[in-house]
């Protein structure tokens, strides 16, 4: 019998100063596998017979399919099978359902997928590919969203009638009113970019049927669980006989948590062919096919009152979704999150409009609309204290929300560490940039080529807030996670998970907090994170649940491990369970008279004819709810992390580069399980965060991406990063295990406000374009200084 | 395509392949030897994911036609730990929280053993520099760039033996 | 990639001998890093590459001590910006193959290969047009000597025929300063924007020599004669290197790209050109342009 719990368990305090294993900085469980080399990727999965596969995609943006011939593809060496559109099972998938693996009849994005080839090796399938004949007949396609929306625009779907696929309406408050009612109004629109995920690991799947007929497939999924359905719906199969592996993932940002037509293509591939099917991107397929961020033009209205107090916002977001729609697609509920409740608005109206183009596939990137939208928020929360004179850091102060607190959107806030996040940012304000960590002299030469002529560099330093979900985020019908805790005769506990390690984490964070659970040692822990036939349902890795969620699930699976352990003990030791405790690997009596190894009551138990075994079994539910469809209000999370940035730069006004010196990250995670990783989650985020600023954008003309490689797609370096202190403020979550509240995302959603806030606390000008390149900074100079 | 005989060794052990001359070090490696720690991350030598270290010098194995590298030494990730033990480089990444994918970390690992190898006394501006062609997404490459400092603190700790160390300490008869 | 033979001659006369059998067909290879991605995209497809790096009389460059330097096209980006005498005798050389792609790279990639690939923001072949560089070239009609700015025909396409190698640059030995400064998003790892080279030398106080040259801002690395001709002979007044770099940005002919706009380069142009004079000015004589302290 397991044991549930909405109601936040107090067991896990467990009295701080008595944790052994929780709040530790341990080393990550799968790191000496990584470190070696020998951890297995997607990519290094071998079976026999394996077969490589290519897809070949669309030459144009919107076409129709006139002809396909495979005739002479299919006559190459080494070819085992090909599938087209007349493969395609009936059924459509996707969120939208709007998607088939292959395009039989239109064309309606670049990276539209034809036909798939797999041979015996990848050079192989290429030739084939390239021998494969299509006729098309190319028709007028429509590549921005404004477009996409005039009257007489093409149709991406024209059985729909329109390119609008959903508008999300939002409103708390009377804006209207309150605009009348404040002091300053003001307003700007933004133009946001499209970004890529760029895990150093591209997309990959193996396929492969069993002589039974049932699919199993090696995938880098954040979501094994929908996954399996998913497929298993697209491919016109029972779930039942879909199986889904996951090996060691080469990072994910929010690329795996969709179906993806490369996957039932895959799996078709391995029907035809009889054998098991590789497809692995190359980086350019990666930039190419992969799924990207939605790129969105904003326009957006903010008041306050000279008292400090914000009267109302008003958003409006149009949102190029591309050709089909993703889970991506439910972004402007976390942009209306942080438009509604960052901060303490009393009224706001938010709209946005998803729409279709010709344009590139989105789908879900780490953040999900925050680092969106807290860059417009941020940016005005700024000019809104400029323009009431006060000071940048006070009036955010001054606004921030507060413990306890519930916003008129209905998110409970329980935890809330905002303020001191924004204290531990004052008392560094003034702080000095360590020479070492620097490492570059103040002024004069640039060792990378430049040269900063320092009459010409001005510094600036600027502050941004974020506000995320920390305790799961239910926009799906379940937020759940199950776990369960097996212990065997050598007091060795095996914590099986539905949630996934992509990287960041999770499987030493869960095995840190069995570990406390039992009295165990980390060595004595091992975690499961794959295998659908195996681990429990969890609804995927994503919003920065993990922690939270499977984090519970995890807790109290121990828990139920823990009581039928101390059951057995408290028979072999002539006493009672509540006179005993599990430590360093023992059951001891809390007078400290009697200990038996954990392992001996584990054998004890099942080692007599009426024996059990020790499983102990978990799920975790949150006590949210479903956003209310019509008004998008309710409690989406169990738990709020917060964060606030602080970003100290220095502008060359001669070439407008922007160099970030320093950056601050305070977060209010709750509790760090694993205080390292969760530093390196905020610094790895910062990184994405920082690209986002400065550097990092998907260039698309007419559909087509212009850069598709590492070359013109810059991500930050080790040379170009800042000097980063992260700040970790604890506030004990009174719902997480351990008080611990999530923090995948945080690291990155408010760097690109701090960056543009103090580029014009340095210069006097204000980006409201992304990234902000050394060009756009030096046309926003110009601009203000008249030239 | 006609395959051409390239014999290099790698790790300490001579090998022989039959290569397809339009194969990279980085094909041949994960290919016919079976050497999988090595990854390939971008295939265009702007990702550092497939730094090996050839004849002492680290490269891109993606970049590199394998059969130029007939009679080169090439050390991989798979070389680096002895009976075993983790080197110094890779402990420090586990111990300071610099992996967390791990796809980046063997090319980090390699050209990090390059960087301190040519400058043992590398400081953490040498070292952001030095790692600067090897991408991560996850780290933030901050406790990366800490782990290789104490891996550099420690590899300079301990002095090298010389032959006349050697001779010294068997004269000597202690340990 | 379609396949090809694979070369790797140890004699000079045996690579001249793969050339005249294959004609245009056969490509030479040493680092491979520009040509192995042009071919893996299907931009170039040779049927011979030629591997140079075991040929014995390109090895043994004399790497003199004498006047003028000869610089091997062999020798590696990481060499070039490593080497000790490299950096005391040429330093603005090594400082531009230090801000070029990554480490690894540079292991691999040469001096030969980046100006044969004839990128118009080839950072090497901005500082050698100013240092004067002057190429070396076999083939079997013998060797020639070409001056760098004659070398470059647009992108991708050099003086060289089919038959022809690069032996390396005579570099005169420099008088004076040379600088080279390269604008690019990144710390390093990118394509310039613009790169910039000076290298000047002045006698009591007036400009003797003065070359100022120019990257991705033509269809080839060109030097500025016109900001040349503005300094010639004159003292290097704040108002003179004024001139100077506004000129430079004139004669600039750059394009909208992907990287930057024309408008953006060309005002990049006048910036780097104003710093370089600067900073060269102030390493000559200590004291700065002629009127500042």
């Amino acid at each position: 019998m397991g044991a549930s719990r909405s109601d936040g368990d107090h067991g896990s305090r467990l009295a701080r100063d008595r944790q052994t294993v929780v709040g530790k900085r341990l080393p990550k469980l799968d790191a000496p596998e990584k470190a070696t080399g020998r951890a297995v990727y997607v990519h290094d999965v071998r079976l026999p017979g394996m077969l490589e596969a290519r897809i070949l995609y669309s030459r144009f943006a919107h076409a129709r399919i006139l002809n396909l011939d495979i005739e002479r593809a299919s006559r190459v060496p080494g070819v085992k099978a090909i599938v087209t559109g007349a493969d395609n099972p009936a059924a459509r998938f996707g969120y939208g359902k709007d998607n088939t693996p292959l395009k039989a009849d239109l064309v309606r994005s670049l990276r539209d997928e034809l036909a798939a080839v797999a041979a015996v090796d990848a050079d192989a399938a290429q030739e084939a590919l390239e021998l494969i004949e299509v006729e098309y007949e190319p028709l007028p396609g429509v590549f921005d969203a404004a477009a996409a929306l005039a009257e007489g625009a093409p149709l991406v779907h024209p059985e729909r009638g329109t390119n609008l696929f959903t508008t999300y309406e939002y409103e708390h408050g009377e804006p209207d009113e309150a605009a009348t009612d404040s002091d300053v109004v003001l307003e700007a629109s933004f133009s946001l970019p499209y970004v890529v995920h760029a895990a150093m690991e591209t997309s990959a799947i193996v396929a492969a049927f069993d002589s039974r007929g049932r699919l199993t497939i090696h995938s880098s999924t954040q979501i094994p669980f929908l996954l399996q359905r998913d497929l298993a719906e697209a491919l016109g199969l029972e779930g039942s006989d879909v199986r889904v592996l996951q090996p060691t993932i080469g990072g994910a940002f929010g690329r795996g948590l969709d179906i993806y037509p490369f996957e039932p293509i895959a799996a078709l591939l391995a029907r035809k062919s009889g054998r098991p099917v590789r497809i692995s991107f190359s980086r350019r397929e990666e930039f190419l096919a992969a799924p990207v961020r939605q790129p969105a033009q904003v326009h957006i209205r903010a008041g306050a009152r000279r008292d400090g107090s914000l009267t109302f916002r008003e958003a409006d977001a149009l949102l190029d979704i591309g050709a089909y729609v993703s889970w991506g697609t439910v972004t402007p509920l976390v942009m209306l999150e942080t438009t509604a409740s960052l901060y303490r608005v009393p009224h706001v109206r938010f709209r946005a409009r998803c729409v279709y183009t010709n344009n590139p596939v989105t789908g879900a990137v780490r953040g999900y609309g925050n680092p969106q939208s807290t860059f417009f928020v941020e940016t005005m929360m700024d000019r809104l204290a400029e323009a009431l004179g006060w000071d940048p850091l006070d009036f955010r102060m001054h606004n921030a929300n507060r413990p306890q607190e519930q916003t008129p959107q209905g998110l409970k806030i329980t935890s809330c560490g905002l303020k001191e996040c924004f204290e531990a940012l004052a008392s560094r304000r003034d702080g000095q940039l360590t020479s070492e960590s620097d490492g570059r002299s103040m002024e004069g030469s640039d060792p990378h080529g430049g040269l900063f002529a320092p009459s010409s560099t001005v510094r600036g330093i600027g502050f941004a807030a974020t506000l995320n979900v920390g305790g799961g985020a239910r926009i799906y019908r379940s937020d759940g996670c199950g776990a369960t805790v097996k212990v065997d005769d050598f007091g060795h506990a095996t914590l099986v998970t539905g949630s996934t390690e992509i990287g960041q984490g999770s499987e030493t964070a869960l095995a840190q907090m069995v570990a406390e659970v039992l009295g165990l040692p980390i060595e004595r822990v091992s975690v499961v994170n794959s295998d659908t036939d195996l681990k429990p349902w969890d609804v995927g890795v994503h919003a920065s649940r993990t922690t939270f969620i499977a984090g519970q699930a995890a807790y109290l699976a121990a828990l139920d491990a823990r009581r039928q352990i101390l059951e057995t003990a408290a028979e072999m030791l002539g006493t009672q369970p509540e006179q005993l405790v599990p430590r360093d690997g023992l059951i001891v009596s809390v007078d400290g008279a009697h200990s038996i190894p954990l392992g001996k009551a584990v054998r004890g138990r099942h080692f007599r004819p009426d024996g059990k075994i020790v499983v102990g079994e978990g799920w975790y539910d949150p006590p949210t709810s479903l956003v209310d469809k019509a008004s998008y209000k309710g409690n989406i999370s169990a738990a709020y992390s917060f964060g606030a940035q602080m970003a100290e730069v220095e502008v060359d006004r001669q070439t407008g580069k922007v160099r970030v010196l320093r950056l601050v990250c305070a977060h209010d995670i709750g509790r760090a399980i694993n205080p390292m990783a969760v530093e390196g989650q905020i610094e790895g985020g910062a990184q994405m965060g920082l690209g986002y600023a400065l550097t990092e954008e998907l260039i698309v003309k007419d559909g087509r991406v212009m850069n598709p490689d590492f070359a013109d797609y810059h991500l930050f370096t080790a040379a170009d990063m800042p000097q980063i202190e992260t700040v970790l403020i604890e506030t004990e979550d009174p719902l997480g295990p351990f008080g611990a509240k999530g923090v995948g995302e945080m690291g990155g959603t408010p760097t690109a406000a701090a960056v543009a806030n103090a580029i014009y606390d340095a210069l006097g000008v204000r980006l409201t374009t992304l990234p902000m390149t050394p060009e756009r900074v030096l046309q926003a100079l110009d601009r203000a200084e008249g030239r | 395509m006609h395959r051409q005989p390239l014999a290099l060794n790698v790790n300490g052990e001579p090998r022989q392949v039959l290569c397809d001359p339009r194969w990279s070090l980085l094909d041949v490696l994960r290919g016919p030897l079976a050497l999988r720690g090595t990854h390939r991350g971008c295939d265009t030598g702007r990702c550092g994911a497939c730094t090996v270290i050839l004849d002492h010098r680290s490269v891109p194995a993606c970049l590199l036609l394998a059969l130029s590298c007939e009679g080169s030494e090439v050390l991989t990730v798979e070389g680096l730990a002895t009976n075993g033990s983790l080197h110094p480089l890779q402990r420090a990444l586990v111990e300071h929280g610099g992996i967390q994918c791990g796809f980046c970390t063997p090319g980090m690992v390699m050209a990090a053993l390059a960087l301190l190898e040519r400058n043992p006394r590398a400081n953490s501006q040498d070292i952001r520099s030095g790692l600067a062609g090897n991408l991560c997404r996850c780290t933030g490459y901050v406790k990366i760039v800490e782990a290789v400092g104490a891996a550099a603190r420690e590899l300079a700790a301990v002095p090298a033996r010389t032959e006349r160390d050697e001779a010294a300490v068997a004269a000597s008869g202690s340990a | 990639m379609r396949p090809f033979e694979y070369f790797a001659p140890e004699s000079l006369a045996d690579t001249l001998q793969i050339f005249s059998d294959f004609g245009p067909e056969a490509r030479p290879i040493a680092g491979g890093t520009d040509l192995v991605l042009q071919m893996r995209m299907g931009e170039l497809a040779p049927r011979a590459l030629v591997n140079l790096t075991r040929v014995a009389e390109l090895r043994g460059s004399p790497t003199s001590d004498g006047f003028p330097y000869f610089l091997s096209a062999l020798t590696t980006l990481q060499k070039l910006c490593q080497s000790e005498s490299m950096r005391m005798r040429f330093p603005a050389l090594a400082e531009a193959a230090a801000t070029m792609a990554s480490g690894q790279v540079r292991n691999l990639a040469t001096v030969g290969g980046n100006l044969c690939n004839a990128a118009p923001s080839a950072d090497l072949a901005a500082i050698l047009l100013a240092l004067g560089a002057i190429a070396r070239v076999v083939g079997p009609r013998g060797e020639r000597r070409i001056p760098l700015e004659g070398f470059f025909l647009g992108p991708g396409r050099t003086v060289l025929a089919s038959d022809e190698l690069l032996l390396g640059l005579e570099i005169p030995d420099p008088v004076g300063h040379s600088v080279y400064l390269k604008h690019s998003l990144r710390a390093c790892m990118d394509i310039a924007i613009v790169g910039v080279a000076v290298s000047l030398h002045r006698v009591d106080g007036r400009c003797a020599s003065a070359s100022i040259a120019m990257g991705a801002v033509a269809p080839t690395p060109i030097r500025a004669s016109a900001a040349e001709a503005e300094l010639a002979g004159e003292r290097l007044t704040p108002d003179r290197i004024e001139r100077a770099a506004r000129a430079a940005a004139a004669e600039s002919r750059p394009i909208d790209d992907m990287r930057a706009s024309a408008w953006y380069r060309r005002r990049m142009v006048e910036v780097l050109t104003r710093r370089a004079l600067t900073s060269v000015a102030e390493a000559e004589t200590g004291s700065g342009p002629n009127g500042l302290l």
